[in-house]
């Protein structure tokens, strides 16, 4: 994928994409058109209703980046750049919807255990806050299962039911392989704000998975 | 839980689980870190969970990425070699 691979700093191969566009290079565009979609997907689902103006979004993003493109200085990556404009247009079209934006109401303070609390021992116990019983192992589960068409679409799933704000980051992170900083650029949040939504997102997944295995 | 009796005893579970993240993510202080990998190298439950948690991650990597449409693609194209004329 492009630019799976780079970091947030700006590689030499950003620089060479960047030139082989402004050159008017159609496949060097359709690599990166097709590359960055599904990172752009997830930004722009994270503030819009509807699947089909989250790709009017994306669409509309791709023209702002052509209309930059000779104005880009390579201070971010090309792809952090290229989230950052789904973003903006995306929070205009959210605005226009009358949606509250994802990361504006963002907020941490409610606490969110990775692990019902049920699960730990209490503070009378010899061992408080420890495991009641140990979660399962799934090293045993073959690993057929665990890629599984039907398992796959239990993930899925739940990723699809995550809140907006968990779902965009886990969507960039484990789906489409983004970098914690790219993600974080992107978004306009911390680091440590990303990880914490990064470790909710993957708990609730993780969760769903071992109700759908002890099944 | 003072400060004294978490250095002896290191992390309880409860608090294990909810920096596995910090831990997969290489964002812990070395002491931080020393003491996640005691308390993991002696507890089979969270040696578990964190081996669960990794897992979560690489299926999620597993699921087939969302793919530009056809439609986009050909009205995309056509923008860019617009774009190259003017």
């Amino acid at each position: 994928m492009v630019g799976s691979a780079a970091g947030a700093e700006v590689t030499s191969d950003d620089a060479a994409l960047v030139g082989r566009l402004r050159s008017g290079d159609e496949d060097a565009f359709d690599e990166v058109v097709a590359g960055m979609y599904p990172a752009m997907i997830a930004v722009a689902r994270g503030y819009v209703r509807t699947r089909s103006v989250a790709e009017e979004v994306v669409q509309e993003a791709w023209l702002g980046v052509l209309r930059g493109l000779e104005r880009f200085e390579g201070r971010s990556t090309l792809r952090v750049w290229v989230l950052q404009i789904v973003a903006n247009i995306a929070r205009k079209r959210a605005v226009g919807e009358s949606r509250s934006l994802p990361f504006s109401s963002f907020a941490l303070e409610t606490d969110e255990p990775a692990v019902e609390p049920e699960r730990f021992r209490g503070p009378d116990d010899p061992y408080p806050g420890g495991w009641r019983s140990f979660p399962s192992n799934w090293q045993t589960q073959p690993e057929a299962q665990l890629l599984a068409r039907e398992t796959l679409d239990v993930v899925d799933r739940a990723i699809d039911e995550l809140p907006e704000t968990q779902r965009i980051v886990i969507t960039l992170r484990d789906v489409t392989g983004c970098l914690p900083a790219e993600v974080s650029e992107a978004l306009g949040i911390s680091e440590g704000n990303q990880r914490v939504l990064l470790h909710r997102a993957r708990a609730r997944v993780r969760a769903t998975l071992e109700r759908h295995f002890d099944d | 839980m003072t400060d004294s009796t978490r250095v002896e005893h290191g992390y309880s579970c409860k608090e294990v689980v909810e920096l596995a993240t910090e831990y997969l993510e290489g964002a812990m202080s070395s002491e931080q870190m020393t003491r996640f990998e005691l308390h993991l190298n002696l507890c089979d439950g969270c040696f578990g969970f964190l081996e669960q948690v990794r897992t979560t991650a690489a299926m999620a990597g597993a699921l087939s990425e969302e793919q530009l449409p056809g439609e986009m693609k050909t009205t995309l194209l056509a923008a860019f070699r617009e774009w190259k004329r003017e």
